[in-house]
């Protein structure tokens, strides 16, 4: 079976700094990755490529048959809006939306706002009495919820989470890991970038980075 | 959830929107104003113009070539073609009647009248010595012409020359009355009160001096009358030889010089349909044949010119005003769109295009547009009627037109105002910007 993601000698350069230099890595559909390793080494560079926000230098990254480097901006768009699915440390929600407005806006760039899917997703991370808060009314907790049920919504083929319990507190890390469990047990393709162990630990696999290359590929220590 | 999510940005940091809808508001007042005032500026200006004479000249146009000498016609009154004074209330049936705002026919006639010798209250009649000859220009003071539509149109000299300077009282038209120039009243030592005999040929009038008239021009060395007096004395009842018309119009341009005669159709109906001097003398000439119309160019041209300058000056200030308001607009757009750059990075990472948004920028930038346009342009009312009542004396018409105009100029100065931050905030790239960078 073709992997889901292919990843081939990647290089990315911004001027002279090598951020990412000859990483080659795959990931089959329901696989859940951690991308670890210490700061600046490259992390999220890769998971911005990945996400086609960015694109590389050389190399090939090819995610569900779709070739990054070759896409234009439009394409890049529409890439992801319907294959990827963010969930960021800072949560990024729009501070003027409420959490159920926050998630149809991902709705409404895929194709068209669906209001009743849009509650049951934020019913699914546990939500359903928070629909009509806005961000500033909820805990950083319910926020990064907010997020995962707006990365959920359009059915994407990989959730790519930059360090989402980085700004949580144990206990609200417990609630978004839990969430990221049942994620991935209900099928769901999932890269996260961590520096936590105990995120690491829950992965399928460890993809370790260091000064921009591939360290190495381990599997967590259970 | 276009609308709900433009609606609902709307609503954020109204400090900021209400900033930019004051700069919208005033800049739109001040445009709202100077529009005002200019479209009516021109109407107004050539009004005040009016009253300082006639701006047209209608001749036979098969006429001899006047023998005139300082502004007096000194052909045999059976020289030369005349005109019927029946078909004058056609002027008031062409396209531009309401621009004809008054005329007056004249008719010179070469009189003798007697220098009394001694004073008498009889001059040029018995007891009279002397006598000479003087030019006596029969017109109206105020008269009523019948238009063709049934009504009544009431003109003369008071409509086009309404600043000529009387000591006494002018005539009735109908009456054996006359006024005396200044010059021949000092010359022939005539005085208000005193009756004076004119003759030519075998016809002579008992005029009573009513009035000593000074204007600057050959008048003052003429006797001025009803025109129905020259005319008897002439011998030519219900003619004239010259008739000044005041009319309002539009100052000359390259397309006003145009020979209608070889215009396309659409042409010749929007030069038709404009109230320049050419234009309102060929709707004289169709409505009067054999008339030849001329403008009086010192007055036409001073006019232009002066109608111009005011123009480009009320074009210049409101391109001022508009302008900074696009820069004011542009200075808390760009603000906005800095401030937002997390907001635009998380959209486009969500999978917005730029398109989409520029569209959620633009749409705000129109609401405000909106409410901006709304109070600069009742603003603008006050503004313009302040300085209609200031310049004018009075507030000038409103015009609704002038809402919806200035609504899409609003618009349009909304738009261009903030054309460089909405290209900034099409280009912000996500990645960095969700970083934190």
């Amino acid at each position: 079976m073709t992997p889901l993601v292919q990843v081939e000698n990647l290089e990315k350069r911004f001027d002279a700094v090598r951020a990412l230099h000859g990483v080659s890595f795959e990931v089959e559909a329901g696989e859940w990755i951690a991308i670890m390793g210490p700061s600046g080494s490259g992390k999220t560079t890769l998971i911005n490529i990945l996400g086609g926000l960015d694109h590389p230098t050389s190399g090939r990254v090819v995610v569900d048959g779709m070739e990054i480097g070759e896409l234009s901006e439009r394409e890049l768009t529409r890439y992801r809006s319907d294959k990827i699915g963010f969930v960021f440390q800072q949560f990024h929600l729009v501070p003027y939306l409420t959490a159920l407005e926050n998630v149809m806006l991902a709705q409404y760039f895929h194709s068209i706002t669906d209001e009743k899917e849009a509650a049951e997703a934020l019913r699914r991370v546990g939500l359903e009495d928070r629909l009509e808060h806005l961000p500033a009314q909820l805990s950083g907790g319910e926020q990064q919820r907010v997020a995962i049920a707006r990365a959920l919504i359009n059915h994407p083929k990989l959730i790519l989470a930059d360090e989402p319990t980085g700004n949580l507190d144990e206990e609200n890390e417990a609630t978004i890991l839990k969430l990221l469990h049942e994620l991935h047990s209900a099928g769901h393709t999932i890269l996260v970038v961590t520096h936590s162990q105990a995120i690491g630990n829950l992965a399928d696999r460890r993809v370790e980075l260091e000064h921009g290359r591939l360290a190495r590929i381990t599997l967590p220590v259970r | 959830m276009f609308f709900r999510i433009v609606s609902d940005s709307f609503a954020r940091k109204p400090r900021r929107k209400a900033l930019t809808a004051a700069a919208l508001a005033l800049g739109m007042a001040v445009a709202t104003a100077t529009l005002e005032v200019a479209l009516d500026v021109g109407d107004r200006l050539a009004r005040e113009f009016r009253s300082l004479g006639a701006n047209l000249l209608v001749t036979p146009a098969t006429d001899t070539l006047p023998l005139e000498i300082g502004g007096v016609d000194y052909r045999p009154v059976d020289a030369g073609a005349y005109l019927p004074e029946g078909e004058l209330g056609k002027l008031k049936t062409i396209f531009w009647r309401n621009n004809i705002v008054g005329f007056a026919p004249f008719l010179d006639v070469p009189v003798e009248i007697a220098s009394p010798s001694a004073r008498g209250n009889q001059v040029g009649g018995a007891g009279a010595h002397d006598t000479a000859r003087e030019m006596l220009i029969g017109t109206w003071y105020s008269h009523s012409v019948d238009v063709p539509d049934g009504s009544k149109f009431v003109t003369g000299v008071s409509s086009t020359d309404p600043w000529w300077h009387v000591d006494g009282r002018w005539f009735s038209d109908g009456a054996e009355e006359t006024l005396i120039g200044a010059g021949l009243a000092q010359r022939k030592n005539l005085r208000v009160g005193d009756t004076l005999t004119v003759r030519s040929g075998e016809r002579a009038h008992a005029l009573a001096i009513t009035g000593i008239v000074s204007t600057g021009g050959r008048e003052d060395n003429a006797i001025l009358a009803p025109l129905k007096v020259a005319q008897d004395l002439a011998g030519h009842p219900n003619r004239y030889r010259r008739l000044l018309v005041s009319a309002l119009t539009k100052p000359a341009d390259a397309f006003s010089e145009r020979d209608p005669s070889k215009m396309t159709p659409a042409e010749y109906d929007r030069w038709y349909c404009s109230p320049y001097i050419a234009s309102i003398s060929h709707q004289m000439q169709q409505e009067l044949p054999g008339i030849e119309v001329r403008a009086i160019r010192q007055v036409a041209e001073g006019e232009g010119r002066i109608l111009t300058r005011v123009g480009s000056l009320m074009w210049l200030v409101t391109f001022a005003a508009l302008f900074a308001a696009a820069l004011a607009v542009g200075a808390t757009s760009a603000t906005t769109v800095l401030e937002r750059r997390s907001e635009i990075g998380l959209m486009k990472a969500l999978g917005a295009s730029r398109r989409t948004v520029s569209a959620f920028f633009i749409a705000e930038q129109l609401l405000l547009a909106l409410v901006g346009g709304i109070a600069g342009y009742a603003i603008g009312l006050e503004l313009a009627r302040i300085l209609g009542i200031g310049i004018f004396g009075m507030a000038p018409t409103v015009r609704w037109i002038l809402f919806p105009i200035v609504l899409v100029l609003a618009g349009v100065v909304a738009l261009l105002g903030s054309l460089m931050p909405l290209e900034r905030a099409s280009r912000v790239d996500p990645a960095p910007v969700l970083r934190g960078e």
